[in-house]
């Protein structure tokens, strides 16, 4: 009985995990209401209630119905599909079909971990790097780059592929972080115009020739050799693309804890984000971080291209990382959600990415967009950043969880 | 915000960096007259046309062609980019700098025209129409200065509206939708400020009620709204196209005023949306700077404890200036789509973010919005015009023009702007 006691306690404390799982259930709560005020069959059957008595409940039922096989498609397609897993357990086959909701949700959380934890550390720092998304876009072509133009043996091909793509998004984020640190020049600004130059210079690129498929007048590229490609984890007969992408992802976040709790430059990051009057006067050279903290950013951002080319895809078109695939506003959305710190993130990865692979199950079966995803997951991260509004709602008692800190500040600077 | 104040004034060495404006633009000048202008000889001629594309209400009175030739024209405008830089570099000019690279550029991109269009040469478009130029860049620039104003509104009250490119986008849909159903504008018109307003009422009552920051809520509102149009766009406008046809407003033309040669294409013959932003420009102007109202929003924005001190409620002055700020984002949206028609999700392609930047180039102030936008607008619609002169510059990268010209200017402007100086910084009574 009192551990039932402390549990409710516990959940009635607002802690962090209460508010993120509390705002998890709202931020559905919203897709439905989304659903409900848009799907064709949900608004006639409710139109119907107006004509006879018995159709409230009917149309009580087309609604549950259709949220509800929406949702279902979510979970099946992203976590696991319970009757075609037991048939797996079962007979022993068709291990593949059961696994690979699992299997695409690690896949698309590899890239979404180490963007997010780029972005986490610039607001670690009180910087808000929205660039991450071009220079994830830079450092692809420059890993795409390395592997296609350059023949070395295997062993240095592929660490020189992902390092090419680390260069890349450091070249990205240095603009911003020099920009600032010596013209003054908001990083806002500067990073979100620079999403749509990175669009462009890869467009050039893919259509100029040496990053070009030849005999092609489309916007691709050559694909890289299976030598600089993040192999299947289970092989590749096994039919599932999760891939070794996930090793760099975990060397990533540990890079981060040890960066952000262990190194001194870590400690430099945090003081200046959590009071620059004080890391200035203890003798943090600001326009040192600063531009440090972009660069580190950056390099991470342009790894997170150049791993999910190299896992997944292999090549890159004009579609890379633009319009829904884009990972950079994702990147913020789950870094807010993960309070910046690399654990936290790698969770908030593994919600979103079940969430985005979910929702292209979703339009599979049922047609509602996959775009979905997106709006539930930007009021996930609406209800994260305002902690107050969760626990008015759910009527909780105290407020453990702060609210998201001021990251960034206005334009004066 | 002190720090970044106390890092602007040890960023500032306004000497150093005007040398340094003053030198670029006069490289561009010399570039001008010696690399593209000397050496093309004296054959080659270039020609300017004053007939509007679009005479569907009357085309002006009839100006003849203008036949320049092409080298002494690139020498006479690079020695105006010279003089420009000189003028720069001579007065050390420190506040206007920004200005001469703004006119700088649009004069380099008139002689990149002058250059790509001569005859004999590489060019399949023999002539430069500036008329149609000038109602190109118009349609740009308006969407840029409605954008602009709501961002005005807002920043003066000590909020950032980041959220401007979802407030156009909404209104882009919201606006075709109903335009497209029932064939008004006016009515899409209050469609679009109803969903701004909305959009401006989401992001103050997060960032004014609960304190967050508001460039991330601003961020996640552009996010989801950009998702919920994608969204909205395969699942609604898909099934039923006939809610997104595509139609655009017809002009209203001036009688008399239209006949003016290109002045009269340009200001007189426009849309609706046209003379309601040059109303809303002197709206605003007036009602900031010359009412009791604007007096109570300014000092909201610069110093809200001493505006609550004096009896102002900063919680409801800020409430109204964001939402007034989002339903005028959200006719700009309506804007966008009465002169572009169909609705794609990524319609809006960063133009609120742009206005935003224009906005803090003109110093929160409508006149000097109205001017900076008029150099983005006027620089954005040069740039992409270009692509039809066969110049020896891919499309993708004179497409990436606007959004460079935003970095240049928002990295060379820092300390010679003050934002209204509770701009971001939420307020609480405590």
């Amino acid at each position: 009985m009192p551990s039932a006691r402390r549990l409710w306690d516990r959940y009635r404390s607002a802690s962090p995990i209460t508010i993120a799982l509390l705002a998890l259930v709202l931020g559905l709560v919203v897709g439905a209401v989304i659903i409900i005020a848009t799907t064709p069959a949900i608004l006639n059957a409710w139109r119907g209630t107006f004509h006879s008595w018995g159709a409230p409940g009917h149309a009580l039922k087309v609604t549950f119905d259709n949220v509800g096989a929406a949702y279902r498609s979510i979970f099946t397609g992203s976590i696991v599909d319970p009757p075609q897993f037991w048939h797996s357990v079962t007979t022993g086959r068709g291990w593949t079909a059961s696994l690979t909701p699992l299997s695409e949700t690690l896949t698309y959380a590899v890239p979404l971990v180490i963007a997010s934890i780029a972005v986490g550390i610039t607001f670690q720092t009180g910087l808000f790097n929205i660039g991450a998304n071009g220079q994830a876009i830079l450092g692809g072509i420059a890993g795409v780059a390395v592997a296609t133009l350059v023949h070395l043996p295997m062993a240095l091909h592929l660490p020189l592929t992902l390092l090419a793509g680390i260069a890349g998004g450091v070249v990205g984020g240095a603009i911003p972080g020099l920009l600032k640190a010596y013209t003054g020049a908001h990083e806002v600004i500067v990073t979100l115009m620079f999403n749509y130059v990175a669009s462009y210079f890869m467009l050039f690129t893919l259509l100029s020739t040496p990053l070009q498929l030849p005999n092609q007048t489309n916007a691709i590229s050559r694909t890289m050799p299976g030598g600089t490609q993040l192999a299947p984890l289970f092989g590749t007969s096994s039919g599932l693309r999760v891939n070794y992408g996930i090793v760099v992802a975990l060397a990533v976040t540990l890079f981060a804890i040890w960066l952000l709790d262990r190194s001194s430059i870590g400690f430099e990051f945090r003081m200046t984000g959590a009071n620059p009057h004080a890391a200035r006067a203890s003798g943090i050279n600001a326009r040192r971080t600063l531009v440090i903290s972009f660069l580190i950013s950056g390099g991470l951002a342009g790894l997170a291209g150049v791993a999910w080319v190299a896992g997944t895809t292999h090549y890159i078109d004009q579609n890379f990382l633009q319009g829904s695939a884009g990972i950079g506003f994702t990147a913020i959305t789950v870094a807010l959600l993960g309070r910046n710190r690399p654990i936290g993130i790698v969770w908030g990865s593994l919600l979103f990415a079940a969430l985005e692979v979910g929702g292209s199950n979703m339009q599979a079966n049922t047609g509602i967009p996959y775009d979905l995803a997106t709006v539930i997951q930007s009021a996930i991260v609406i209800f994260v950043a305002t902690p107050v509004l969760v626990k008015e709602i759910f009527r909780l008692r105290a407020l453990r969880a702060e609210s998201v800190k001021v990251a960034t500040a206005g334009w004066g600077s | 915000m002190t720090t970044l104040a106390a890092s602007a004034a040890k960023v500032r060495q306004p000497l150093g960096r005007t040398k340094a404006i003053g030198w670029f633009i006069v490289v561009v000048g010399l570039f001008t007259m010696f690399g593209m202008g000397v050496g093309t000889g004296t054959a080659p001629h270039s020609t300017l046309t004053f007939t509007p594309i679009d005479v569907s209400h009357g085309a002006p009175w009839h100006l003849a062609n203008l036949t320049l030739p092409t080298e002494w024209t690139l020498v006479l405008l690079g020695a105006v980019i010279v003089a420009l830089g000189a003028e720069v570099l001579v007065r050390r000019l420190a506040k206007g700098a920004m200005v001469r690279v703004g006119l700088m550029a649009i004069v380099f991109l008139v002689a990149v025209l002058v250059w790509a269009s001569r005859q004999p040469g590489p060019s399949q478009v023999p002539f430069i129409n500036v008329t149609a130029i000038l109602v190109g860049s118009a349609a740009i620039t308006m969407i840029l200065i409605y954008g602009s104003l709501s961002g005005i509104l807002c920043e003066r009250a000590g909020v950032v509206n980041i959220a401007i490119e979802g407030q156009f986008l909404g209104g882009y849909l919201v606006g075709e939708m109903i335009d497209s159903a029932t064939n008004n504008w006016l009515l899409a018109t209050v469609g679009g400020l109803v969903i701004g307003a909305l959009l401006g009422w989401l992001l103050a009552f997060l960032a004014i009620r609960y304190l967050s920051d508001q460039i991330i809520v601003g961020v996640v509102i552009v996010t989801m709204f950009t998702g919920l149009a994608s969204y909205f766009n395969s699942w609604v406008l898909t099934p039923y196209p006939n809610l997104n046809n595509g139609n655009i407003a017809s002009n209203l033309a001036i009688p008399g005023l239209m006949k003016i040669p290109i002045i009269g294409p340009t200001f007189f013959d426009e849309t609706g949306f046209f003379y309601l932003m040059l109303v809303l420009v002197g709206l605003v102007s007036f009602a900031l700077f010359r009412t009791r109202w604007g007096l109570r929003v300014r000092a909201v924005g610069e110093h809200p404890q001493a505006a609550a001190a004096v009896g102002i409620s900063v919680e409801r002055t800020r409430y109204v200036n964001v939402i007034l700020g989002g339903a005028v984002a959200g006719v700009g949206g309506v804007a966008f789509a009465a002169i572009q028609g169909q609705f794609t999700p990524s319609i809006t392609s960063g133009f609120g973010y742009i206005a935003l930047a224009a906005m803090i180039f003109g110093r929160w102030r409508p006149s000097g919005a109205v001017a900076a936008c008029t150099l983005f607008g006027v620089s954005a619609y040069l740039a992409y015009n270009l692509q039809s002169y066969q110049v020896p510059i891919s499309t993708e990268i004179l497409l990436m023009f606007p959004y460079l010209i935003t970095i240049a200017v928002s990295a060379g402007l820092v300390g010679r702007v003050r934002p209204p100086a509770a701009d971001g910084i939420p307020y609480s009574r405590e």
